[in-house]
């Protein structure tokens, strides 16, 4: 025992009408479960807490809220300081085949103009979801830009992220990365020590990921142009790849890929992270990689305690 | 280079819908060749679409019938060739292809049909195909693949194969048919599945088969492995695997550890030079707990041996990648590209 851990829970509220697909998310993002599974999905009843423990000392608190009327008359009536009180993060689920987009927008008024009171200093993501219903790219963006224009009138106070997303694609992880991103403490520390590792091991790329959702917590490329979007499809990949895991009774640890023109490896790194190592140049064996993973592992556990 | 149908321009239009009177017909197609044959609608486009062209199975919803031949090409000749849909009670659309194409020791017939369908009316029309495919090729493997079975509870789908076998069987009993190379698959564009149904056709076309499998099976039995596939890894069609007995769940389990490695080598396509062969002596390890190693070895630009173990087997790994290299090398000779 060396002295006190401080812990950090933080609130984390979702919001929005039922059937938005709120608990969806929840599901394939928190558990292991397919996007087909969540079709079997009952509506929520009142609110359904979960604590999930993200990277060592983070407890993230997730108040799930049922969207039926009746729950959320309650919430914004008796409740409305204990569902809006200690909020850390407010998101909220915009079903984009709404039907009526005027009452769906006071809803969500309702609910800022709670926050103000209660959780002043919160911050607020606005997902437009369930994108997949809309065919063509061109389409989407211009959807989402105008919930996005839309929406920063009426809320200057929190000024919301507004993402387009879809259990059925990678944006849903790009969401929740960029969420996370914002509560993991020590974060400009672990990028730094990440990019510094990243140099005397001569890596071209080394990507963070938190061990439970696979979602991303920060890279380093050797080109500063690499975007975040070019690693979601892993976190997706993993996530499915652990369900098929299953079928043989197993669960998934590492992979590793060596070729004439790169090496890379995705394995455990501290206890609540793993890492991707992705080197090219031919000078740098295989092995040499793993053993400097292995020397940062202790280093990178007193960090991200 | 290696004509894949999936390389750009997807499969190529073959032949015309009447075929004339040409008599050498089945020396137009290829050698080694698959008949994708059945009613209309019944699925055959979608399923080799899906599985050649990487099309999502919702994608296939407004696929339009088959009007002109379809030939997608496989590894070492391999050609599955899609026709359009065959109703027997329509005299205006039954235009019968010409019987030489059912030729031949490498010929196999698929006719798929749709189990939400017409049974009766598709029973007709397989019959039909195989009283004329007999005729001239007693031996012809016959593949039913009952389509479509995605709506079917478990049971359901296990009382509509019982009853599709029963018919086919006693109608040939009835006609004096030979129902020795008749085989069944429940089938459906929503599931891996469907890539096994495909393997097991496939295999037995491919060339020195019987040689692929005993090299596989003494790289097994040497390397201490439980399971060895060599796989098109593009289409996901395994050509051989070593004849231990097969758990249904392993082949699922090969299937997505295949895709996982694409899923992460999409990472680093930027790093492989542009004018490249494919073939890069590509080695993958996937670790699992309780012991589970999979190993995967590029053996030329389209095929790979995706071989199961345990870790304490595969922890001297230089050994296995020695026996690999050296199997690669003998599945390189007998399987030119
Ligand atoms: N097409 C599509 N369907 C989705 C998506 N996300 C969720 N759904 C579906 O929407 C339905 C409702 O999802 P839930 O997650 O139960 O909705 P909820 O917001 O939790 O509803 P309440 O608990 O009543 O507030 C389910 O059938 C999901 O499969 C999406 O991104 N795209
Ligand atoms: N539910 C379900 N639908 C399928 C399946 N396979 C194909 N379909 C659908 O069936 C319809 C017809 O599919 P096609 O692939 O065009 O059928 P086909 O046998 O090629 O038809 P022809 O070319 O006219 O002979 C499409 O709408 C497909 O989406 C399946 O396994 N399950
Ligand atoms: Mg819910
Ligand atoms: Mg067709």
């Amino acid at each position: 025992m060396n002295g006190l851990s401080i812990s950090t829970k933080k609130k984390l509220v979702i919001m929005g009408r039922s059937g938005a697909g709120k608990t969806s998310m929840r599901w394939l993002i928190f558990s292991n479960y397919t996007a087909n599974d969540t079709r079997r999905l009952g509506a929520t009843i009142d609110v359904e807490h979960s604590m999930v423990n993200f990277m060592g000392d983070l407890n993230l608190n997730i108040w799930d809220c049922g969207g039926q009327h009746k729950y959320l008359d309650n919430y914004l009536n008796e409740q409305r300081e204990n569902i809006f009180g200690n909020v850390e993060v407010l998101i909220y689920v915009f079903d984009l085949e709404t039907t009526n987009k005027e009452s769906e927008y006071q809803l969500y008024d309702d609910c800022l103009r709670n926050l103000a009171v209660f959780s002043p200093t919160a911050k607020v993501y606005c997902l437009v979801h369930k994108m997949d219903k809309i065919p063509e790219p061109e389409q989407k963006e211009l959807t989402v830009e105008s919930y996005r224009r839309a929406l920063a009138k009426r809320s200057e106070m929190f000024q919301p992220d507004v993402f387009g997303t879809s259990i059925w694609d990678h944006t849903l992880y790009r969401a929740w990365s960029r969420i996370v991103y914002k509560l993991v403490p020590n974060m400009e520390i672990i990028e730094r020590h990440l990019s510094n590792f990243r140099r005397l091991s001569d890596a071209t790329e080394v990507v963070l990921f938190e061990r439970e959702t696979f979602l991303v917590v920060c890279y380093t490329a050797a080109d500063a142009d690499v975007p975040l979007d070019k690693y979601m499809h892993i976190s997706q990949g993993i996530k499915s790849y652990r369900n098929a895991c299953v079928h043989v009774q197993s669960r998934f640890q590492s992979v590793e890929v060596s070729n004439k023109f790169y090496s890379m490896f995705i394995e455990p790194f501290t206890k609540s992270t793993y890492i991707l190592v992705i080197t090219t140049d031919p000078e740098v064996e295989p092995a040499v990689t793993k053993a400097n993973i292995t020397a940062a592992r202790p280093h990178f556990s007193d960090l991200a305690r | 280079m290696n004509g894949y149908g999936q390389d750009g321009a997807g499969p190529t239009e073959s032949g015309s819908p009447g075929y004339g009177s040409t008599d050498k017909l089945g020396e137009q197609l290829a050698e080694r060749r698959v008949l994708f044959m059945g009613p209309p609608g019944s699925g055959k486009t979608s399923i080799l679409s899906v599985v050649f062209e990487d099309t999502v199975a919702y994608d296939t919803l407004g696929m339009m019938p088959t009007q002109q031949q379809a030939a997608y090409q496989m590894v070492a000749g391999i050609t599955i060739y899609d026709f359009p849909g065959i109703d027997y009670y329509s005299e205006t659309q039954y235009n019968p292809p010409n019987p030489a194409i059912y030729e031949g020791d490498y010929t196999s017939l698929v006719f798929v049909i749709d189990s939400q369908g017409d049974f009766q009316n598709s029973l007709a029309t397989l019959f039909s195909v195989i009283r004329t495919a007999q005729a001239v090729n007693p031996q012809l493997p016959i593949n039913i693949f009952i389509n479509k079975v995605d709506s079917l509870s478990e049971e359901l789908k296990q009382d509509v194969h019982q009853d599709m076998q029963q018919q086919v069987w006693k109608t040939m009993r009835y006609e004096n048919l030979n129902s020795a190379y008749v085989q069944f698959f429940l089938t459906t564009i929503f599931h891996d599945d469907i890539r096994e149904a495909l393997s097991r056709v496939v295999q037995r076309l491919v060339p020195n088969h019987s040689s692929l499998e005993t090299i596989l099976n003494s790289f097994c039995s040497k390397s201490s492995l439980d399971k060895v596939f060599l796989f098109d890894v593009t289409t996901k069609i395994y050509l051989a695997m070593d004849s231990s007995p097969t758990d249904p769940q392993i082949f699922r389990f090969a299937f997505e550890t295949l895709k996982a490695m694409d899923d992460v080598s999409q990472l680093c396509i930027e790093y492989l030079p542009p004018s490249d062969d494919g073939m890069m002596s590509q080695k993958v390890t996937f670790d699992l707990e309780g012991s589970i190693r999979v190993f995967v070895y590029q053996v030329n630009s389209y095929l790979s041996l995706l071989c199961v173990g345990s870790t304490q087997v595969i922890r001297q790994k230089s050994l296995l990648e020695f026996n690999g290299s050296k199997v690669a090398k003998a599945i390189r000779q007998i399987l030119p590209s």
